[in-house]
């Protein structure tokens, strides 16, 4: 009785203080310390952070280290191991101290996690945002999970190789020109001294971004097609020989061997763009640092939509979507889940974390958000300010992704080394088949 | 002073060269690794048969990424893998003589019960047991490497039980009767008298378990609080970087560096472990 | 003097008093590490469960979905393959390195030390090293070691091989050197070759040695996981019939990965473990009455 009696003052007191704070609309980083102090001396709540981003760990630490100096809040954060954030969410939910901040990215993550999620409803980090887009939200209309930030992808091209080569970005506006372009230039290779795409590797650390980000092309035209917007059961493919085309399209106008993709690294491919052997390379905008700290210069960087000859991809744009969502966890005690809605609040909006979050994660969906120099969210703006269409993030859907990826790879890779139209069939097969499998399985 | 004079037949000499020809399959592996721990990921990638050359030569890059990788020290998990390894097969063979003598000893009902449960436990696999003894041990607070030695305890005790009770069994009682008369105590018997005998199987019980708790992946990864702690397996395993980057030079490195010390005990306690296996096998 | 009491009571009176020390520290840990986690997967194998606290009773649906599972057939059909493979390949090159280093031979003592080596190395680790090695023989052939399920099968014989030959030699080395010299001898004396030698003298005498290998490699291949995690991961993995199947993916693995699909698959990971135990079991109890029998 006394405890709960405790707990309902701590809950009033935070959400009294928590209302101050939201006032003071002119210093919020000062706010938030401010707010949270109280409830950490009644009963002092701890955020525990299981990050998703490996790259991102030591930004993150430093964060957590800064802020636990500047409140006395205890911030650990904890990052889970390449490929492994599934398992050590589930294996670190069972524990009594569970994570308070976790990533919640797809419709999967809410099926699985939605219990696990408190509403974002009413809270003042959500009153920050400058769009819902990137928000999960289910059923009931609850916020269930954040974008903190968001990312786009597409080709990634070197102009001034482009140049040098006898075009400009204006020649390539659909999949007819991309291909005669990049057949150009490998035609040329030789004299050139660079080929048109970087390796397409099949390895783990390569092939997301053909299992996850091109075949998000297919997916998106069908859903536009067909209205779907929640997790459909089954797919139909319809777009899948446009995927052949600019599969086909990477990899014999490069300057690795079809049978040698199945190991061919992520490394390897940003490698060869790097050192300016290829002209294109299919990434997203987190790459842009790593490619200015390898000495291409930000203005020799450009990023265009993906084409794959569909009707009217002239007007496309790039392919925005997070799947970097927060969840705070809704089974915490209140005062844990008051630290940890303070903590992002101050991720948000303080000088430090948005700075931290401009540089690790690009412009960030929040109103104090700093200013990034990363040209590719340049790229995506000016595409959606010329009225083109954003490709969203179809894959967002996929059923028990990893999974699907790794089938679809698979099929792929045996695809690659011998181009026949059986194994094309394979690689449907593990597109469709699969993802109905793989739904039946999800919600078996 | 025989063996030296005796002469080696000529199919003995072409035995010698054969099995040498073999070692080389035993030992190309391990060389490899070396081999690839000075080398930079790309070309591990590109032959992992190559010698290292000047451009591919990393020198000792690969070892101090290695020690440092994921923000993880590489020291840090080889302390705890010792620890839990020394501290486990301590408590393993301490408690589980003491047990054993006790149920060799002891003819009840209790003793009984005990001795089927170990003989049942030595058939059930780990996946049986896995995830729930993954929530028993958080519950008991047992995710650390200062109390999983508890759970290595709890698991290993069906073998361990069973191969000192094998060895126990053959012991004659007399001189025990013989201490008891002179007014030793049970406990003093035990340490006294009972346990010096025992340093047979005290070796191959310690060496068979000393290479299950070091080698050990899974048991750890589920029960350790992996945000705190970690073992080596846990560590090489660990090296796949985001969307599964494996930096093979690291790795190489890491396994190295994972692998000599045992080597070297290996190389220095042969004899002891080659028998403590074919004991244990033995009387398992 | 007569005895007024059965022999061993002047020892095990005393002892009896001293439960609590000799018997109770490791019966609590006994309790913790297996007897109640035991009990409690039998439970949860009937539940749907994403932590123990919030199972709830499902009946034998888990049981229901095992069976009706592809993936695990498969997995299951591999594990008996790889188990009669690499029980064969296993033993028969261990009794023959065996037989060989305990004849007259320079360097056999060096050779002992170096086949048993890998046995110091854990499965993971050994997993690394192997999918290096076979991918760097494969690359010359423009192919890899997931490509197709036969390269990561016999992958998997080669490095278990590798690892468990030694391990296996030391024990029949010790079988080999506990065989009678008298017997030997007279064999010898009697005019028997080396053949019948190996065959009619030694072989039957080593029952015991072979029983214990068997034993070992039969339990060792059921419940292989870490090298199996390592080196292939379970892949490739191909639709077949609309249904996924891992092709080089033993039953360890499968359970484990079932556990990870999410937590409405917890409750038949549970199951499916449940029913390798009983397998395992079987197989072990047949294995030791037929070495009974023998003996």
């Amino acid at each position: 009785m006394k405890k709960a009696l405790t707990l309902l003052l701590t809950l009033a007191m935070t959400l009294s203080l928590a209302a101050c704070g939201a006032k003071k609309e002119e210093a919020p980083a000062a706010s938030a310390p401010a707010a949270s102090a109280p409830a950490a001396s009644t009963e002092a709540g701890s955020v525990y952070y299981l990050n998703f981003k490996p790259e991102a760990d030591q930004a993150w630490q430093d964060l957590a280290k800064l802020y636990t100096e500047q409140t006395g809040v205890e911030v650990k954060v904890v990052t889970a191991a390449g490929g492994n954030y599934s398992d050590t969410l589930t294996a670190e939910m069972a524990k009594d101290a569970a994570p308070t901040l976790f990533q919640c990215g797809n419709a999967q993550g809410l099926k699985d996690w939605g219990d696990y999620c408190i509403d974002f409803t009413g809270t003042k980090v959500l009153d920050e945002m400058t769009t819902s887009d990137f928000n999960l939200v289910d059923e009931n209309g609850a916020v269930k999970c954040i974008g903190y930030c968001y990312e786009a992808f597409g080709i990634i091209v070197n102009t001034a190789l482009l140049e040098q080569a006898g075009y400009t970005l204006a020649d390539i506006t659909n999949f007819e020109t991309l291909k005669a372009v990049a057949e150009d230039i490998h035609a040329r290779s030789a004299e050139l001294g660079f080929d048109a795409f970087s390796s397409a590797g099949l390895d783990g650390s390569s092939s997301w971004r053909f299992s996850g980000h091109l075949a998000n092309m297919p997916l998106y035209y069908e859903f536009r097609d067909d209205g779907v917007t929640a997790q459909p059961a089954t797919i139909t493919g319809a777009y899948l020989d446009n995927y052949r085309n600019i599969w086909d399209l990477y990899i014999n106008n490069a300057s690795i061997a079809t049978t040698s993709l199945p190991t061919a690294t992520g490394d390897m491919s940003s490698g060869e763009f790097k050192e300016g052997k290829a002209v294109f390379y299919q990434n997203g905008t987190w790459e842009f640092a790593g490619l200015v700290d390898a000495g291409i210069p930000a203005e020799n960087l450009a990023m265009i939509p993906i084409y794959c000859g569909v009707e009217g991809e002239e007007k496309a744009g790039l392919a925005c979507g997070t799947e970097n969502c927060w969840a705070v966890n809704a089974k915490a005690s209140q005062a844990d889940i008051d630290a940890t809605l303070d903590f992002i609040y101050w991720v948000v909006t303080s000088e430090e974390g948005t700075q931290m979050m401009a540089k690790e994660f690009g412009p960030i969906p929040f109103k104090n958000a700093a200013e990034s120099e990363n040209v590719f969210f340049n790229d995506a703006n000016e595409y959606m300010a010329n009225g083109n269409y954003t490709v969203t993030w179809a894959f967002n859907h996929t059923p028990n992704v990893d999974s699907w990826r790794a089938t679809v790879v698979t099929a792929l890779a045996a695809y690659s080394a011998d181009q026949s139209d059986a194994n094309w069939e394979a690689v449907k097969a593990a597109f469709v088949d699969g993802w109905a499998y793989e739904y039946s399985v999800q919600n078996g | 002073m025989k063996k030296a004079k005796e002469k080696y037949s000529l199919g003995s000499t072409l035995l010698t060269v054969f099995f040498a020809a073999l070692s080389l399959v035993w030992v190309v592996p391990i060389f490899e690794v070396v081999n690839n721990s000075f080398k930079s990921n790309n070309y591990v990638n590109l032959d992992p048969f190559a010698l290292p050359n000047a451009e591919s030569f990393m020198g000792f890059d690969n070892y101090i990424k290695g020690m440092t990788f994921g923000n993880y020290p590489f020291l840090k998990s080889a302390w705890y893998s010792l620890f839990i390894t020394v501290a486990s097969v301590a408590l393993i063979l301490l408690l589980c003589s003491m047990s054993a003598w006790y149920i060799a000893r002891v003819k009840s009902l209790g003793s009984k019960v005990f001795y089927y449960l170990c003989l049942f436990s030595m058939i059930v696999p780990f996946q049986m047991v896995m995830f729930t003894l993954s929530f028993t041990a958080d519950k008991l607070n047992l995710n650390t490497p200062y109390s999983i030695p508890i759970v290595y305890l709890g698991f290993g005790a069906g073998l361990s039980i069973f191969m000192f009770l094998g060895f126990i069994r053959d012991l004659p009682i007399d001189i025990e009767e013989a201490a008891a008369i002179d007014g030793c105590g049970p406990v003093r018997t035990f340490f006294l008298v009972v346990l010096p005998m025992l340093k047979p199987t005290l070796i191959s019980v310690g060496i068979l378990q000393t290479m299950w708790v070091w080698n050990d992946y899974l048991l750890p990864y589920l029960v350790l609080d992996r945000t705190q702690y970690m073992t080596i397996p846990i560590h090489v395993q660990y090296l796949k970087g985001s969307y599964g980057t494996v930096d093979l030079g690291a790795t190489m490195a890491i396994i190295m560096l994972s692998i000599i010390p045992i080597i070297i005990v290996y190389l220095f306690c042969q004899k002891h472990i080659i028998k403590g296996v074919a004991a244990g096998a033995v009387k398992g | 003097m007569k005895r007024t009491q059965p022999k061993g009571t002047l020892v095990s009176r005393p002892i009896r008093k001293f439960s609590w020390l000799f018997l109770l520290p490791t019966f609590l840990a006994f309790c913790i590490g297996f007897v109640w986690p035991f009990m409690q997967g039998i439970y949860l194998s009937f539940c749907n469960f994403n932590t123990p606290k919030d199972a709830t009773w499902m009946g034998i649906s888990n049981y229901v979905k095992v069976f009706n599972d592809a993936g695990f057939r498969n997995a299951f059909k591999n594990t008996a393959l790889f188990a009669v493979v690499s029980i064969v390949i296993i033993n028969l090159a261990a009794f023959f390195i065996a037989y060989a280093l305990t004849q007259k031979m320079r360097g056999s003592n060096i050779f002992r030390t170096v086949f048993f080596m890998p046995n110091l190395i854990g499965g993971v680790v050994l997993g690394y090293i192997w999918s290096m090695i076979f991918d760097g023989i494969l690359a010359k052939y423009n192919t890899y070691l997931t490509a197709n399920a036969t390269y990561g099968f016999w992958g998997l014989v080669i490095l278990v091989a590798w690892q468990q030959i030694g391990y296996m030699m030391i024990i029949y080395v010790a079988g080999f050197q506990s065989v009678p010299e008298d017997m030997l001898e007279a064999a010898v004396i009697d005019g028997a070759n080396r053949w019948q030698t190996l065959f009619q003298v030694i072989v039957p005498n080593m029952m015991g040695s072979i029983a214990v290998c068997t034993f070992l490699t039969l339990t060792n291949s059921f419940k292989m996981f870490d090298q199996n995690m390592a080196l292939t991961g379970g892949a490739p993995s191909v639709m077949a019939n609309g249904a996924k199947i891992n092709m080089t993916e033993l039953l360890a693995l499968n359970i484990y990965s079932t556990y990870n699909i999410n937590k409405n698959y917890h409750g038949v990971a549970q199951a499916k473990a449940v029913i390798f135990f009983i397998l395992v079991a079987v197989l072990a109890l047949i294995q030791q009455y037929v070495t009974r029998k023998e003996d």
